[in-house]
């Protein structure tokens, strides 16, 4: 933080400077800004509302959420739908879980692409621009959560996962699954404010929750936070993914190309002038081409 | 669940040292065995 | 560049000799219905018909990709083994031009063309399996350019590797076309194109472990380490010294009759210094290994099948040949030494496989398996390659002694 703070003072007073006054707070993006979803999975009664809207949003597969009967399976996400609703059978009873992209702070993904064809925008979703993709499915290994989908089945394929309905938030609107949701269970807001009412609500019922916020480090934290009443393994979580921002991952590495490219090149053309004497075949060159000239098309 | 274990990351830096001891010493035998004896090498050059 | 230098003279007369030189040299030689022609053509001609398939109905159609696994045998085989397969290239430009070891010098050009070859047919192979090939160019002059990400740099370096490669292996291009002013141009910047490439393939050799660096909760602990990249780089020399010996010893039997005998360096003294060489980075990779083992106390994951599996691939394809390589230079026995490269090779593939495809989410439920398309395709990616190598091995004075 006190880096940040830092920098953030010497941006202000630089662009102050500069620019007579004209701060321009995009600049200095806090990740408090980050705006995120809260899923309380205790409150959720599995009637996949958002389900329906999140596909009527994005023109994508409407379920038939009355007669389908989805939730007897394990589903995960697909091309044709940005999230579903599972449901998992625990010391708690009956769990309904919403899944989709989690919108992490350091996303793998924009990491992973070579065209910047995944972004993660300034105030928080993940999207995707088709203009940009090459289709090289990177993001969808990187991602901890396997959440990037690809259509396999089209010529001109596009990635599929939730952009937290960028869009809709740009009007001035709330995610169309939260808007959807009957009970409360998702709640939309900042990061920072969702996280306090999650540790609010494990303070005054500590009985009903795991004294766990699943998203609030895991991989370096994620703008979808759960709630839940069972640990996290129960409900298809992977526990294992640790708390280091996936990225990161590959900072050495990418930290060291520079140094190669600067110091290899410089070593061997070092090492090459230490050994010294003439290129290997330097000497026999021209009297090879005296007596063998015109090229070799003649065997 | 959150609950703080010691975790040492540096357990098997003994074991470590121990097979790179290890490796010098096979790794001269190695050398030594890829280098033919001295009289022989008119011959392997 | 060599080409406007050249043309000063007699633009026109110097096109037309070249093209019809160009249409002479384009027809067959020897017989057309050689066992390989006969294998070859149906094959290349049923991948023909798959790649079209693929880019109507998408990726699906041929392959057995699925959400849970977004790369398989395209990426995992022709990528990501054929360009560790293709290192040789470097390895050898390095020792002769770098080392300046006159001994190497006479399988150079065929090596570089090999590596040349390797690249623009394997890395190539990326535009069949990228969903969206036509948008290629954008890591390069696209409207986004991914500095963050490895697969950017593995892009860059590849294109730009096979630029270096093309201008080692140029002088023979210009050489066999008749362009004397150009040969000795391209050769006067051989080194400074040798030590690019020396360079780009330590990153990308690298940077393709380096890819998998992200899917750490994805692939079985036995094979993802942070040191990925490092494994992958050491891997490769030795695979490209491997490589050497496998396919100089297949070339050196077919193409018997273009290669001149060398008085000073016998083509046996050259596959055992290789096979010395080989031994020496065996060894040292199959240490890395053993580090990497004991720093994550992996002993307690060898009693299952896949620890089985690990033992097979870093005792039996890496130790083994290892010792193999060692034991048939100081017995002199070739044999020995062409069943240990071999053995070498397959270990090399055994890695590459394991890593990005085989133990790639290894709790899965239903793992990936490459159809047969996938596998067609694959074949046919490896019979164009040698049709060309074949062109141009009995067109351009690649056995010559290079100079």
């Amino acid at each position: 933080m006190d880096r940040r703070g830092f920098l953030k003072t010497t941006l202000v007073a630089g662009s102050a400077a500069l620019a007579g006054g004209d701060l321009c707070a995009q600049e200095t993006r806090d990740p408090e800004e980050f705006v995120g979803i809260l899923v309380d999975t205790t409150r959720c009664i599995g009637c996949r509302a958002c389900e329906v809207a999140c596909g009527e949003t994005h023109d994508l597969f409407v379920p038939d959420v009355l007669n389908d009967g989805a939730l007897e399976e394990n589903r995960s996400t697909s091309d044709k739908q940005w999230m579903v609703v599972n449901k998992f059978e625990t010391e708690a009873g009956e769990v309904f879980v919403k899944r989709q992209c989690m919108h992490c702070y350091q996303a793998a993904c924009a990491s992973a692409c070579p065209t910047e064809a995944m972004e993660k925008t300034k105030n928080g979703p993940v999207t995707w621009h088709g203009n940009r993709c090459i289709g090289c499915r990177y993001c969808m290994a990187s991602c901890p959560f396997d959440m990037p989908k690809f259509e396999y089945g089209e010529w001109n394929p596009k990635i599929q996962k939730c952009t937290l309905c960028f869009e809709r938030l740009e009007a001035g609107q709330k995610p169309a699954c939260v808007a959807a949701c009957p009970t409360d269970a998702l709640m939309f807001g900042t990061r920072v404010k969702n996280l306090e009412i999650a540790r609010h609500r494990i303070y005054n019922h500590p009985d009903d929750y795991v004294h766990h916020i699943y998203g609030e480090h895991e991989v370096g934290g994620t703008g979808y936070i759960y709630l839940s009443a069972v640990p996290f393994e129960q409900l298809g979580f992977r526990t294992d993914l640790g708390t280091r921002p996936y990225p990161e991952y590959t900072k050495e590495f990418l930290y060291s190309v520079p140094m190669v490219l600067f110091g290899v090149p410089a070593f061997l053309l070092g090492l090459n002038a230490l050994i010294g004497g003439p290129q290997p075949g330097q000497e026999k060159t021209f009297e090879l081409e005296a007596g063998d000239d015109g090229g070799g098309d003649e065997r | 669940m959150d609950s703080f274990t010691y975790v040492n990351i540096f357990e098997t830096k003994g074991l470590e040292y121990l097979l790179l001891l290890c490796f010098w010493v096979l790794f001269v035998y190695l050398i030594r065995y890829l280098s033919p004896p001295s009289k022989n090498r008119k011959d392997w050059h | 560049m060599g080409v406007v230098m050249n043309a000063n003279t007699a633009v026109s007369g110097e096109f037309s000799r070249f093209f019809h030189f160009l249409m002479q040299e384009m027809k067959p030689r020897g017989p057309w219905l050689t066992p390989f022609n006969v294998i070859s053509i149906p094959v290349i001609f049923t991948g023909v018909v798959i790649i079209v398939i693929r880019f109507i109905y998408g990726l699906g159609a041929v392959t057995n990709l699925s959400q849970d696994f977004p790369w398989g045998f395209w990426l995992g085989f022709d990528v990501i083994t054929g360009v560790a397969l293709a290192a040789g290239a470097y390895v050898i430009t390095f020792v002769v031009y770098v080392m300046k070891v006159e001994k190497y010098h006479s399988i150079v050009r065929i090596t570089v063309l090999n590596g040349l070859l390797a690249y623009i047919f394997y890395a190539g192979a990326l535009v069949f399996d990228i969903g969206r090939p036509w948008q290629a160019y954008n890591p390069y002059i696209g409207n986004k350019f991914g500095f963050s990400s490895v697969m950017f740099l593995i892009c860059w370096h590849f294109f730009l590797y096979m630029v270096a490669a093309f201008i080692e292996f140029s002088p023979v291009v210009a050489e066999w076309a008749g362009w004397e002013k150009a040969r000795k141009f391209l050769k006067s910047i051989t080194l400074a194109t040798v030590i690019l490439g020396i360079t780009l393939s330590i990153l990308h050799q690298s940077g393709l472990g380096a890819l998998f660096l992200m899917a750490k909760p994805k692939i079985h602990p036995l094979w993802w380490s942070e040191f990925i990249p490092v494994l992958f780089l050491v891997s490769s020399v030795y695979a490209g010294l491997a490589m050497i010996i496998f396919e100089s010893t297949i070339s050196h039997r077919v193409f018997r009759h273009l290669i001149p005998h060398d008085p000073k360096h016998s083509f046996d003294d050259i596959l055992f210094g290789l096979a010395k060489g080989a031994a020496i980075v065996m060894f040292v990779y199959y240490f890395f290994k053993a580090l990497l083992f004991i720093h994550g106390k992996q002993w307690s994951m060898v009693n299952d099948a896949w620890g089985y599996w690990f033992l097979v691939e870093v005792i039996g394809f890496v130790l083994i040949p290892g010792f193999m390589f060692a034991f048939g230079y100081r017995n002199r026995s070739l044999n020995i030494i062409k069943i240990a490269s071999v053995m070498a090779l397959l270990g090399i593939v055994l890695n590459r496989l394991n890593v990005s495809v085989i133990s790639f989410k290894w709790y899965a439920e239903v793992h990936y398996f490459p159809s047969w398309q996938e596998i067609v395709v694959t074949l046919m990616i490896i019979f164009t390659e040698i049709w060309i190598l074949r062109w141009v091995v009995t067109r351009m004075p690649v056995f010559k002694p290079a100079h």
